[in-house]
């Protein structure tokens, strides 16, 4: 089933990869680079997944996740956090902050594109 | 005060020597009995019959009196006083060093690599999360560890890839591992860079060791500054006839030596031009000296202990033993007198007054330590009762760090340590070069200090003879180890047991007797 896909990320190479693989998936993928414009793209996009790099520019994934968070109509969104590899603290701040689930990076596309299904899959607010 | 088995030393160099008590006994001059009683730690024993004693046994006293191990025991004790929690105590360890001083002096400096080791795990952490270069090189080596593997891992595993996306994507993993093996080499230059990443070992404590074994006297350089200053001929020997030395019989030009630095104070050049002149005329002796396997253990302690040698030799050489001691008695010790007159700065004569440890012409014997303004310490030379501190700083109630408030000013101290034992201690902040404006000044804390009990043989203690002085000043010898409930400048909980126990310390019944 045809879902759409927000990736927040700066990376443009990362970017690409990213939406190669979930496009092959069948999904519609959407990238922005920039922190302070992710709020603004999911209202316009309304995605079904966000896929958010912690490390973005402006504004970063902690901020933005906290929003998502306050905001009513989000608040069930999915979030798939890519985070850098042994950063525990940053993974426990995710998770307080309410994400759903995270991968590390450099990380194997089986093994994001398993976790991206089973986030779409998943019922609402039960990843 | 830690006690030695005295005893028990006299007995076993006997027995080594093949001697029965009888005959020692007779050899000193008291009875078999006394001799058997004071062998049996039942007898106190000090002062001219451990002389006459030491000198039937063939040794120094104090290898009998056990004073050469006193500095290690002082170590000791310090560093188990850091780990309340363990079992060990003062007895134990006072065993560990009669029973093989190599084991405990092994012990000490494994101990002393496992917390250098920390710190250099602690500053490289502390660097990897505060160094906005190394946070840039790491997430730019996770990116692009990111891409090589995604688009690897796509080419590899989508057979069905257009030719064209197929070789964008080998395009991209090439020049993104090139990109990633730049940032990882940047990143080692980076971490090497630093002193973070030097070796384990800490020379300077290396060296430091070393010169409290020789108790900071060194008879082979002293007799061959000796021999050298004869060539001078009798009086000073300045700063012309050094380079004259150093011109003819080296041909090593001036300049060479001050390296342009023309801006170093006299006692400052002419100490630098001997040292030259010693490195020169007295290499295998210096390199024989700095190769004590038992304390030096790396190059870059062996080149940092050369050089304190080096300095010694220099010193003994511009200083010479006999004239110096003979005026250093005269004037009461007056270290700014003897600056003046044998023409060194407050450092170069205070350290000179700590190496005059020649038995049988031996003048006070003076502790030592230097300080930097920001509380390092170098330069720890520790005398029997007068413990320089190795482990967690000094004082902060000492003078050492007091002067740095009056640079120039001699300041002066009657401390009282919590165990009643009182010590005159004298420091200066000195600079190390002149500077011209706008440039940062090298400041040094130098301080000396000795039992207080030679204190109507020093001028700086006349101030303590009577009067309002004359009750002391309450300090410690560190944090850690001291017992004052009450200081207002306590840094670090006590780790030894306390007049009122603060909340925070951590209480052993282990107090030094």
């Amino acid at each position: 089933m045809l879902r759409r896909i927000l990736i927040a990320e700066d990376e443009p190479y990362i970017v690409e990869s990213l939406t190669f693989l979930l496009s092959r998936e069948g999904h519609e993928v959407s990238a922005i680079g920039d922190g302070a414009a992710v709020l603004p793209a999911i209202a316009r996009l309304k995605p079904d997944l966000l896929i958010l790099d912690i490390m973005l520019p402006t504004s970063n994934g902690f901020e933005i996740l906290s929003s998502i968070r306050r905001t009513e109509d989000l608040k069930t969104l999915p979030v798939l956090a890519l985070s850098a590899k042994g950063q525990e603290a940053d993974r426990k701040r995710m998770s307080d902050l309410g994400v759903d689930d995270y991968i590390t990076k450099p990380f194997s596309n089986h093994d994001l594109v398993s976790r991206v299904t089973r986030l779409l899959t998943a019922p609402p607010g039960q990843p | 005060m830690v006690r030695f088995p005295t005893g028990g030393r006299i007995r076993q160099q006997r027995r080594k020597i093949r001697l029965t008590q009888a005959e020692l006994a007779d050899a000193v001059g008291i009875s078999t009995s006394y001799l058997n009683l004071i062998e049996n730690e039942k007898r106190p024993i000090g002062g001219a019959l451990l002389n006459r004693i030491a000198s039937a046994l063939d040794v120094v006293p104090a290898h009998l009196s056990g004073n050469e191990n006193l500095r290690l025991t002082q170590e000791l004790l310090e560093l188990i006083r850091t780990y309340p929690d363990t079992q060990m105590d003062e007895g134990q360890a006072l065993q560990l060093i009669a029973a093989s001083s190599d084991w405990a002096r092994a012990f000490l400096q494994l101990h002393r690599r496992y917390r250098e080791a920390s710190e250099t795990a602690m500053a490289l952490s502390d660097r990897l999360s505060q160094d906005s270069a190394l946070i840039e090189l790491t997430h730019a080596v996770l990116m692009r560890s990111t891409a090589v593997r995604s688009f690897a891992e796509i080419v590899e595993q989508h057979p069905d890839l257009e030719a064209d996306r197929r070789r964008r994507y080998a395009g991209i993993v090439a020049a993104e591992a090139e990109r990633l093996g730049s940032s990882v080499r940047a990143m080692m230059d980076l971490l090497g860079a630093g002193p973070a990443s030097t070796a384990l070992s800490s020379p300077s404590d290396e060296v430091d060791d070393f010169i409290n074994y020789h108790r900071s006297h060194f008879p082979q350089l002293e007799e061959a500054a000796d021999a050298l200053r004869r060539d001078f001929g009798d009086g000073d020997i300045g700063s012309h006839a050094l380079t004259e030395r150093l011109e003819s019989r080296h041909g090593v030009e001036l300049r060479t030596v001050l390296r342009m630095d023309e801006t170093r104070p006299e006692a400052s050049r002419r100490f630098l031009l001997a040292r030259h002149l010693v490195e020169l005329e007295f290499g295998d002796l210096l390199e024989n000296l700095a190769v004590d396997r038992r304390f030096i253990t790396s190059d870059a302690a062996r080149a940092l202990c050369r050089r304190a040698i080096t300095g010694y030799a220099a010193s003994a050489l511009l200083f010479p033993y006999g004239r110096f001691l003979e005026a250093a008695e005269a004037r009461r010790y007056d270290i700014e007198y003897l600056a003046q007159h044998f023409g060194g700065s407050f450092e170069q004569i205070a350290h000179r007054l700590v190496t005059l440890r020649r038995p049988g012409a031996e003048g006070i014997p003076f502790a030592f330590l230097r300080s930097d303004p920001a509380g390092n310490l170098s330069k720890r030379f520790s005398t029997l009762g007068l413990h320089m501190p190795r482990f967690g700083g000094a004082c902060p109630l000492w003078p050492l760090y007091g002067a740095f408030r009056m640079p120039g000013s001699v300041m002066t101290q009657l401390a009282v340590m919590p165990e009643g034992e009182r010590y005159l201690l004298i420091a200066r902040c000195v600079s190390k070069r002149l500077v011209g404006y706008g440039q940062p000044e090298t400041l040094f804390s130098i301080m000396i200090g000795c039992d207080a009990s030679y204190s109507s043989r020093i001028i700086y203690g006349d101030r303590y003879a009577t009067g309002s002085d004359a009750g002391g000043t309450p300090v410690g010898s560190g944090c850690r180890s001291c017992s004052r409930a009450d200081c207002a400048q306590r840094a670090h909980a006590s780790v030894v047991a306390t007049d009122a126990p603060a909340q925070d310390a951590r209480v052993t019944s282990m107090t030094m007797q």
